[in-house]
């Protein structure tokens, strides 16, 4: 979080922005997002959504600090502010308002952090799947379900009961048995998404610390965190559903 | 994205929904899910034991279009066919089928996992009902 306190003047120094990099405009020494010394936005430099906020690759981050940082760099950035004299820094402004976004609509959500974390491991979601398809075949085996069956099930049998309820809602008939068991697994759901989420918290600080740790645990992590993001969309599915029937 | 016209006409009108007695010996089931998008997909199959050909097929699929549409062209691909011959049915046929865009891959690997899942469950109640039906003679 050290980094971090340099937001309080504007300037983030990039892990990898270099010592050689110069101001366009002053030819000092640029931060980030702008020249430390002339204030001017800089051109962005490659960088991914953590190290834009000049934060470690780290999960558990503070989240309010981020809104902050968000916030003032979102000012600053402004392109109204910029580029009164000069089209090229106007045009820099908006490309580094427009990285800001993304980086922090993505580092803010649990799951969207995660997934790019993830996602920068050199892990997608999709690939895994894609695998286990590609095993199945060669093999002429049945494909290893990436989640627990039991699960399947599960959701297979909440949907033929969204479906009956619907029909039922539609006829304007809705049988209040069947309603008062959606909302009860409505409950069940939701409360399995926190169990999720809390569960998720727990990897995180395992990532987090997993410098000290050898890479067959960052593997056993990483691997959970996948598992738990899998089973998470299925569950996530079904709340949205059940929300969709419900509110008929 | 729009959708190609083979795609619509198989979400709007579904061949081979439903579903057949998950517990008969000539029946296969498989429950597949795809993970990227969180959908589900039941594919069941009916086998002439003695023939091995596929006599009739039901799905139900809990999805995007593109999943209902290629759930309900697999069906009506696997049947007539033998196991061996619906083993060898692969997602790209279907993708060319309904000309899915490649977004919606996916999709269609979810129809191919299924009748693999099915006929895998058959092959295995084969297996067990045959100890069972030599002892009882
Ligand atoms: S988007 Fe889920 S199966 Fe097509």
């Amino acid at each position: 979080m050290h980094m971090n306190d340099q937001f309080d003047t504007g300037m983030v120094v990039l892990a990898n922005s270099g010592p050689t990099s110069a101001c366009w405009s002053c030819g000092e020494m640029r931060a980030a997002h702008f020249c430390t010394s002339c204030g001017k936005v800089q051109p962005p430099a490659p960088a991914d959504h953590f190290s834009f906020f000049g934060l470690p690759r780290k999960l558990d981050l503070d989240v309010a600090r981020l809104e902050r940082d968000f916030y003032e760099l979102s000012r600053k950035l402004h392109p109204d502010l910029h580029g009164v004299t000069d089209t090229r820094e106007q045009e820099w402004s908006l490309e580094q308002t427009s990285k800001l976004n993304d980086a922090y609509r993505t580092l803010k959500d649990p799951i969207g952090r995660t997934r790019y974390l993830l996602s920068l491991e050199g892990v997608e979601l999709e690939e895994q799947s894609k695998a286990a398809t590609e095993k199945a075949r060669s093999t002429g085996q049945m494909k290893q379900q990436v989640v627990p069956p039991d699960l399947l099930e599960d959701v297979f049998e909440l949907n033929m009961q969204l479906e009956e309820l619907r029909v039922q809602k539609k006829m304007g008939e809705d049988d209040p048995a069947l309603l008062e068991e959606i909302g009860k697994q409505k409950l069940a759901l939701e409360a399995k998404q926190d169990v999720l989420l809390s569960e998720l918290k727990g990897y995180w600080e395992e990532w987090d610390s997993a410098a000290e740790i050898d890479d067959s645990g960052r593997t056993r992590v990483r691997d959970k965190m996948v598992d738990l993001l899998n089973r998470r969309n299925y569950i996530r599915n079904l709340v949205r559903d059940v929300n969709k029937v419900l509110e008929m | 994205m729009s959708y190609s016209d083979k795609v619509i006409d198989h979400y709007n009108n579904p061949r081979n929904v439903g579903s057949m007695d998950k517990g008969s010996s000539e029946v296969g089931t498989g429950l597949v899910g795809a993970p990227e998008c969180g959908d589900v997909m039941k594919l069941q199959i009916k086998v002439n034991p003695q023939t091995s050909i596929i006599e009739d097929a039901k799905f139900k699929t809990f999805g995007c279009g593109s999943a209902i549409a290629s759930s309900s062209l697999a069906t009506e691909w696997v049947k007539g066919k033998t196991v061996e011959e619906a083993l060898a049915i692969k997602n790209t046929e279907i993708v060319k089928e309904l000309s899915l865009p490649p977004v919606k891959i996916h999709c269609s690997v979810l129809a191919e996992d299924a009748i693999r899942a099915a006929i895998h469950d058959w092959k295995k109640k084969q297996e067990t009902a045959k100890p069972v039906a030599v002892a009882a003679q």
